[in-house]
């Protein structure tokens, strides 16, 4: 038997090197199937890999638990809809946590929710109000310097400039309104304006600055609008738990919301990206683009667009400045622009003047940068032009008014400090993982719509003053709001938070503004409180990674036993529309690699046949010589198992190289939501031994299969008939 | 290119017969390689329906729902912060671009808006087409009303959704919903509507979007009647590919004619408003747009598509080669005797490549032909069976049924293509057989 199959492979083994040309084209295509799938394997295998560790590492968690009478399925990275999943809540979040911390391999479990709002980012008006009222204050305080008169000064007639604006904007807009609609609010703002814009108004400001600021911040600045409008997400959580659960979590600026607080933290890269001043912003995009891309302003035509804009969109500069910070600027360009050779800006219009009459102008100028000067006119915009503006529309330690639509479908406000910004290792450019804000879940349950002990007290306190009135709800809104109620974030400064919490139930409309001196903004909360409420979902982190599959089966069980209404599902489920791509990369993968080797059986079998006839005569003579027809069965499928073998081997060696040579190199995350595919800015990939023993095992079987009907054939030749044959 | 001609000028029926009849014997090789070379055309079909079914798709839901191939849109400022997809005294304008733009089937003018629907149970976020249903007729053959009429949108304060929205917000025809539109002033407009009707989804576009009267739009908005939000140009079927063309001619006749054009700018335009919110202008500004434009954000799906096939069919195509390859070769080492013996009575060099390519282009000629016509069968079956596409894969496909749409020139282009690589592949071993010396093929054996 042994000696049969020696006899039989040194056959197969000489045959091959006979048949070099067959060998050749039948392994040439068996080593490239293998390749195939030894890097397609590890390639995506490495993307999944890297995208768990984005989606598990940032919000998910390994396994994530909600209510299981949610109408939807979780998606934490957002459905198909781009709203957020509509998530029944969990009344009693201590009573979940007991049991599953009870479960073996749990080694945590945070409480979350996550919704969004969409607010405005907050006008211009009401950063110049607030530096006015600053200084006014002061002043009252009693310091009477000369500087703080000044700055009075000049922030007056940066109001004053603005309500010009308004007023001409009032006359634009008639254009496009419908007239026969114009309601009393239009009528009252209209004579507003008149008032404020009357030189008599600014004449008594002095004798009534409080007044006269409330009158501002009440009537004017409402009207203005050169906000943006802002679609925020932001996730409620505890955020001790949060952030040691959580290892990819990396503090920015600031600090983290203190143990027991309110608070609220951006993430750096929807701070940067949607309330950095564009002009900034598009200086850093631009510099980030030609030194660590390597790109030229001349060449790229995105860069080209983005200095057109900054060239554009001075607006955004000019409203931020007064008169003097206005002269200041001008002046400082001017001889910037107008003396290259002193200073260190080069290629400027020498027609240029010095005047604060064209600073807008002058704007347009120093940000027509191109390939040579545009590093040193960065350098120079952060330099010296930056301390005059503000570049950022909410500062940390600025307190954040979030109005957002409770699931009731009245609008509610808390007001938050922030206490700082955060991203996430590595992914500090995805887009993806920027997108979520961070709050506390005592905020969040106020904000959603959810009554804590907090507010039910207050509720009760309300209720006994207001006796119980019934107001419709338009009229509700209408005193909450001025007339006017929305998603709305406002930056303020810390002390005068006028409207802690409003919970605008109607009946308590009216007493509401009784309520707001009673909570500060940064207030602290009854840890236990935290516990006792409610949450939409929670992230479960396991001590074993591996053990996913069986720690979900056990948490149900547990959830099942104490009859708790709960859907347990792993961080692919959870993570909605990314995590389902995860699964169309393998099914792509999967069909590809079908397909191709079917065809390639195709050409093989054929290569093989052909072979095979062409050795008619040799069979035959072995056959003459006492050979049987199973050692030519044999043979052929001996010599075709060898070929796979060998070249299915080599193929996956050489695949195995490439991958090591990618991980060498890595692979550049072009664009950034490839960041969050690749849980970095470079995909370093790794060989999977999975797949390579699997390419070698799909080769092996394809060899073999396909060499079965030509040894079928060959093995029905009979000595005769093959020696007789003439060719 | 003469000698190319010259090259095939030559080829008789003769040479056809010898070619036929030399496939016709090596039945069981011809029949393998013309598989696989049929089975890879079908494949080519397959995959550019799929691209070209997911394009069609695109193009029927956006020029239906939220574009037409050429759009006359715009800003107008109220202030320099504030901008509203408003176009103003837009008849004058429809005028002009009838004027403008002879390739025009008709133009509708549609309003823009974008506001939270809420009913009692749930809300989304969507954006608002204020639609003059008796000015397009086009609207109602496309949109599939499930209940209800789209006729009833012609009264003021009814809306119609799709399906997946009204699972979504649990409502039926008959029942009110709230609008809230949000506006830059911090104050929410709203308006309570009726629905009167429930349509099909239209692939995954609908979701975003649904239709109120033109006149409820306006009033949301507290506009006046000679504002709309955009007009949307549609083309004659022919004309559609020429959208590009129209868009250019449109931008400088507008010009022209004294308005303000925005700069070109290949984005929808629910992306532009922070932009245009920054520009230091007041007044009104117009944008002409491609209905790809307005689609920017799905073209990577396209691109991603057709990225995957082409990696896909090239190799593929490599193997067949190497599997044409292998064929020519062993047919030539079989038939060195016939060669030599028909070159020593005085067959050219020529005639004995072109015997060879002809036998390889006679097989792909006749495979293809075959696997593209079952690939065009198999694409029929799949739209019949209407095979449901997972969610995930919805995100790539803008559908939720698998639609594969072949066009003759689509197979056309597989049959011509294959074909010519496979002349392609048989070329090199048919150049070796010409070369061989009448003598030495003569004396060859085996």
């Amino acid at each position: 038997m042994i000696a049969t199959l020696r006899v039989v492979l040194q056959l197969a083994f000489r045959n091959l090197l006979a048949a070099r040309l067959k060998t050749f084209i039948v392994g040439g295509i068996i080593f490239f199937g293998s390749l195939i799938v030894t890097v397609g394997g590890s390639l995506m295998d490495s993307v999944v890999t890297g995208m768990s560790r984005s989606i598990i590492g940032t919000l998910a968690g390994d396994i994530q638990v909600y209510s299981a009478k949610s109408k939807e399925d979780l998606a934490l990275f957002g459905s198909m809809g781009g709203a957020d999943a509509d998530l029944a809540q969990i009344e009693e979040y201590e009573t979940i946590k007991k049991t599953i911390e009870g479960v073996p391999n749990v080694a945590q479990i945070v409480p979350m929710g996550l919704s969004n709002a969409l607010v405005t980012s907050g006008n211009t008006i009401d950063l110049v109000l607030e530096k006015l009222r600053n200084a006014v204050r002061k002043q009252l305080a009693g310091d009477h310097s000369p500087t703080i008169a000044a700055d009075i000064e000049s922030q007056k007639h940066h109001v004053q400039q603005i309500i010009h604006v308004l007023q001409a904007e009032q006359k634009t807009g008639e254009a496009v309104l419908d007239q026969r609609k114009v309601t009393q609010d239009d009528r009252d703002n209209a004579a507003a304006l008149k008032r404020a814009g009357d030189p008599a108004f600014w004449a008594g400001f002095d004798r009534d600055e409080l007044n006269a600021l409330e009158f501002l911040e009440n009537k004017i600045a409402p009207q203005t609008s050169d906000s943006d409008l802002l679609f925020m997400r932001y996730v409620g959580t505890d955020m001790d738990l949060y952030r040691k659960s959580f290892d990819r979590f990396h503090l920015v600026d600031g600090t983290t919301i203190p143990e027991g607080h309110r608070g609220f933290m951006f993430s750096k890269f929807f701070y940067e990206e949607r309330l950095k001043l564009k002009t900034a912003r598009r200086l850093d995009k631009i510099r980030t683009a030609i030194l660590e891309k390597h790109e030229k302003i001349k060449d790229d035509p995105e860069l080209q667009r983005m200095v057109r804009e900054n060239q554009k969109e001075t607006r955004e500069v000019l409203l931020q400045l007064d008169a003097a910070s206005s002269a200041k600027m001008a002046t400082l360009l001017a001889q910037a622009l107008a003396a290259p050779a002193a200073h260190t800006i080069a290629g400027a219009d020498p027609a240029l003047k010095t005047g604060t009459d064209n600073l807008g102008k002058l704007l347009g100028t120093f940000f027509a940068t191109d390939d040579d000067n545009f590093l040193k006119r960065y350098d120079f915009f952060y330099a010296k032009l930056a301390p005059l503006l503000e570049l950022y529309r909410i500062r940390v330690g600025d307190t954040l008014t979030i109005k957002a639509f409770a699931k009731t479908g009245y609008s509610r406000s808390v007001n938050l400090k922030v206490y700082g910004t955060f991203e996430f290792a590595g992914l500090d450019k995805s887009p993806l993982a920027g997108a979520v804000n961070l709050m506390d879940l005592v905020s969040f349950r106020d904000l959603y719509g959810f009554l804590t002990a907090d507010s039910q007290k207050a509720v009760q306190d309300l209720k006994a003053a207001a006796g119980g009135r019934d107001i419709d709800r338009k009229s509700a809104e209408a005193d909450l709001f001025g007339g006017g109620s929305g998603d709305q974030i406002v930056a303020t400064a810390v002390s005068p938070a006028p409207e802690a919490l409003q919970d605008t139930l109607p009946d308590l409309a009216s007493a509401t503004t009784k309520l707001h001196r009673d909570h500060s903004a940064d207030r602290a909360y009854d840890l236990g409180e935290l516990q006792r409420g409610v949450v939409l979902n929670a992230a479960v982190i396991l001590n074993d990674h591996a053990k996913l599959d069986q720690t979900i089966a056990d948490i149900s069980a547990a959830a099942q036993r104490d009859h708790l209404d709960l859907k347990v599902v792993s961080w692919k489920d959870a993570a909605g529309l990314i995590g389902n791509l995860v699964l169309v990369f393998q099914v792509v993968l999967f069909v590809a690699v079908l397909v191709i080797f079917l065809v390639a059986l195709v050409i093989i079998n054929n290569a093989l046949v052909m072979a095979t006839l062409e050795r008619v005569r040799e069979i035959g003579t072995l056959r003459a010589v006492g050979a049987q027809r199973t050692f030519i069965l044999g043979m052929l499928v001996i010599e075709a198992a060898v070929i796979g073998l060998v070249f299915g081997g080599l193929g996956a060696a050489a695949g195995s190289l490439i991958v090591l040579l990618l991980n060498a190199t890595g692979i550049p995350a072009t664009t950034d939501v490839l960041n969050f595919f690749f849980s970095g800015p470079a995909l370093h990939p790794f060989v999977n031994v999975h797949y390579v023993l699997a390419a070698i095992g799909i080769v092996l079987l394809v060899s073999t299969l396909s060499s079965l009907y030509p040894a079928w054939l060959a093995m029905r030749i009979s000595p005769r008939q093959a020696m007789g044959a003439e060719e | 290119m003469p000698a190319f001609f010259n090259f095939f000028w030559g080829v008789s029926r003769v040479d056809f017969l010898v070619a036929a009849r030399n496939l016709i014997q090596h039945t069981r090789r011809t029949l393998f390689l013309g598989t696989a070379i049929a089975v890879v055309t079908a494949l080519m079909v397959l995959l550019t329906g799929l691209s070209t079914g997911t394009s069609e798709t695109m193009v029927r839901s956006a020029t239906t729902l939220m574009s037409g191939h050429v759009n006359v849109g715009g800003f107008y400022k109220i202030t320099e912060g504030t901008s509203a997809p408003v176009v103003t005294d837009y008849r004058k304008i429809v005028d002009l671009v009838k004027a403008s733009v002879p390739e025009m089937e008709y133009a509708t003018a549609r309003g823009r808006g974008w506001a939270k629907l809420i009913s009692d149970t749930g809300s989304i976020q969507v954006g608002v087409s204020g639609i003059d249903i008796e000015a397009e007729p086009g609207f109602q053959q496309v949109v599939e009303v499930v209940s209800g009429s789209v006729a009833d949108l012609a009264k003021p304060d009814t809306l119609l959704i799709f399906e997946n929205q009204a699972k979504k917000l649990d409502v039926k025809v008959g029942d009110a919903l709230t609008f809230s539109a949000p506006t830059s002033h911090g104050i929410n407009n709203t308006a309570d509507v009726k629905v009167v009707a429930i349509a099909r989804d239209l692939g995954l576009l609908s979701g975003f979007n649904v239709y109120i009267p033109a006149v409820s739009l306006r009033s949301l908005y507290r506009l006046n009647s000679d504002t709309t939000g955009a007009i949307m140009i549609h083309l004659k079927p022919e004309e559609v590919v020429r959208a590009p063309q129209v868009v250019a001619r449109l931008r400088t006749d507008l010009e022209k004619a004294g308005y303000r054009v925005m700069d070109a700018d290949p984005q929808p335009f629910f992306i532009k408003f922070d932009k245009v919110n920054r520009e230091d202008w007041v007044g009104q500004k117009l944008d002409v747009t491609s209905w790809k434009d307005e689609l920017a954000f799905f073209s990577w799906t396209l691109k991603a598509i057709n990225g995957l096939a082409a990696i896909l069919l090239t190799i593929l195509l490599a193997i067949i080669v190497v599997g044409i390859m292998n064929t020519m070769w062993i047919a030539i080492r079989e038939r060195t005797r016939e060669i030599g013996t028909l070159r020593a009575i005085g067959m050219q060099r020529e005639q004995v490549v072109r015997q060879f390519l002809l036998e390889a282009l006679l097989l792909g000629a006749l495979s293809t032909v075959i696997g593209a016509a079952l690939g065009a069968l198999a694409g029929q079956a799949i739209n019949a069976a209407r095979l449901p596409v997972p969610i995930a894969g919805q995100i790539f496909l803008l559908t939720s049924h698998f639609f594969i749409s072949v066009h003759p020139s689509a197979l056309l282009s597989a049959v011509g293509t294959i074909t010519a690589i496979t002349g392609l592949a048989a070329l090199y071993p048919s150049l070796r057989a010409a070369r061989l010396k009448p003598v030495n093929a003569m004396q060859h054996f085996g």
